[in-house]
């Protein structure tokens, strides 16, 4: 992180100025925050994937021209060479210490064996709409993700995955009847979490994470909303309370680099907005606003010193939180400011005693901290 | 970390697996253009765009509606159909195209007649099929889509409005459907090779 190591480089050059450490050391921690960031963050292999998925577009647009110029046989050929040269190209790569380039090989491989699937369907003139074949698309992936450990791949499944739920929704989308929403998609984010642990990819298990809820609150539009809304931020609410009160056995099982309440805020307050927009006109609305700003009030409380990312979730949540509150106005003007001010009253008080019990937190402990 | 040899050999086998797969659907397609029986179906149209296979245009037949007083084995009291396949005998007539003369729920009795041929579609749950003379019930044979070049979906699109058109399709021993060529009256626009 770039951030990071700007700051603790600032950090040193002040500890080697006050003369806690004397210049050699202060040369050294500085030179070690410079190497772990170049492991870390690599331009080159972002570049690489981006090129790979330019190459993956790049097949994908080109088989569906249909273009007459190249026999259908000779394309089907061209797509399975790209698949074998792909995956064992990748492979020779990848043993060969140049990891980055091997995985983006392989994402293209896999983008080929997409884009045979659908010249087959259009070579046979195969009916089905886009949504079926991703399904098999999404396997193909998964099944390589295993076979070669892979994290790209993992993380490419799930996106496919994610792209067949988009398009069963839009595909079965119609003002006059129920949304038919693939039910297969839970039981196919478990497979592929499962799979995330084999192949250590902690950004595929993120993504899955975020798809199931968009996948719930999809849902929720469907049934009944308040249920499966509900149902939303109370399993969000748990899952964030677990997260803080056992940070380190819940992140040795899930291993999410500690962002499980992250996640869970994004669900209480995609649950709750849901809520609420369901009660707009209906009782229970300044219930639900109350609840809502209560939680993103005690996220903050609880794991916002620890996450940056999450403290500006809980800033952005609690901005659009009193957007709403101002704009839907519970029964009258005079209801919502009482409401407001009742909220402003309860956050002060609040603040005097968190910033009271922080005040004696670090008196109590800064001796200890110093001898550590 | 998986050491250098086995990653390779991984990686030859994932592909040649894939590569299997997809040469399987490409042997089982051709297998049915080959030795299928052919028959003429009558077809009209719409022309919309998949973003995986490019250009395409819908192809409603006359098999496409089958009306449910053709179905001779609906259960008594059954209002309203099951998700499952329907076998529709087809008959070939006087003008060359091949239409509906039966249909069964699930499947067809008895084999078809030497002009005869049964075709194997699949119809979603909650279709009518009460005895309202006038209800159809739609199934899906999978030959409703026929692909094209990018840019002239449109003009044959223009062009069925005006006069028939009608597919050559392949019908295999199991029902299964595979469109052969299509057909602008009596002259072929395009023949689909068996690769």
């Amino acid at each position: 992180m770039a951030g990071y190591s700007t700051r603790v480089r600032k950090d040193i050059a002040r500890w080697a100025e006050a003369g806690f450490i004397d210049a050699a050391t202060a040369g050294l921690l500085a030179r070690d925050v410079e190497e772990n960031e170049r492991r870390s963050l690599s331009f080159g292999s972002i570049l690489a994937m981006m090129a790979a998925l330019l190459f993956g577009a790049a097949i994908l647009i080109f088989v569906a021209a249909n273009w007459e110029a190249f026999p259908r046989i000779a394309r089907v050929a061209m797509l399975f060479a790209i698949i074998l040269g792909g995956y064992v190209g990748g492979a020779v790569l990848k043993t060969q210490r140049r990891a980055a380039v091997g995985e983006a090989l392989w994402i293209v491989a896999a983008a080929a064996f997409g884009g045979s699937i659908a010249l087959i369907g259009q070579m046979y003139h195969l009916s089905g709409d886009e949504a079926s074949a991703m399904v098999t698309w999404g396997a193909g992936t998964a099944l390589a993700a295993l076979a070669l450990r892979s994290s790209p791949l993992t993380v490419a499944a799930v996106g496919i995955a994610d792209a067949w739920l988009v398009l069963s929704l839009v595909g079965s989308f119609d003002i006059f009847r129920s949304l038919d929403i693939p039910q297969f998609f839970a039981a196919a984010s478990l497979l592929l979490f499962g799979l995330s642990f084999w192949t250590r990819s902690q950004p595929a298990r993120h993504l899955i994470i975020l798809s199931l809820i968009f996948y719930t609150a999809t849902l929720a539009v469907d049934h009944n909303t308040i249920a499966v809304a509900a149902a939303l931020a109370a399993v969000s609410a748990g899952a964030f309370a677990v997260a803080v009160l056992a940070p380190e056995p819940v992140d040795k099982i899930l291993q999410l680099g500690g962002r499980l309440p992250l996640h869970a805020l994004i669900g209480f307050l995609t649950g709750m907005a849901m809520i609420q927009f369901e009660r707009i006109d209906g009782g229970g609305f300044a219930v639900a606003a109350a609840v809502t700003l209560a939680g993103i009030a005690a996220s903050i409380v609880l794991a916002g010193r620890d996450s940056r990312g999450l403290r500006w979730l809980a800033y952005a949540g609690f901005g659009l939180e009193l957007c709403l509150i101002y704009a839907v106005t519970m029964e009258t003007m005079l209801g919502t400011a009482g409401f407001f001010l009742a909220a402003a009253v309860i956050l002060s008080v609040l603040a005097i005693a968190v910033i009271r019990i922080e005040k004696r937190m670090n008196k109590a402990p800064s001796g200890k901290g110093a001898a550590a | 970390m998986m050491t250098g040899k086995r990653l390779i050999v991984s990686a030859l086998l994932l592909a040649l697996v894939q590569i299997g797969f997809l040469s399987w659907i490409i042997a089982g397609r051709a297998a049915i253009l080959r030795n299928g029986t052919e028959v003429l179906l009558k077809v009209v149209t719409v022309a919309p765009r998949d973003l995986l296979r490019g250009d395409f245009i819908y192809l409603s037949s006359d098999i496409s509606r089958i009306p449910v007083k053709l179905i001779a084995n609906i259960p008594a009291g059954q209002n309203a159909s099951h998700d499952g396949p329907i076998a529709v005998r087809l008959k070939k007539d006087a003008d060359g195209y091949w239409r509906a003369v039966a249909a069964w729920l699930d499947k067809a009795p008895a084999a078809a007649g030497a002009d005869e041929v049964d075709i194997v579609g699949y119809i979603a749950a909650g279709r009518n099929l009460s005895s309202d003379p006038d209800a159809t019930v739609s199934p899906d044979y999978g030959i409703e889509r026929f692909y094209l070049p990018e840019g002239e979906g449109m003009a044959i699109q223009n062009d069925m409005r005006v006069r028939p058109f009608g597919i050559r399709a392949a019908i295999a021993k199991d029902g299964t459907a595979q469109i052969k060529a299509l057909m602008d009256g009596d002259k072929t626009l395009f023949t689909e090779p068996l690769y």
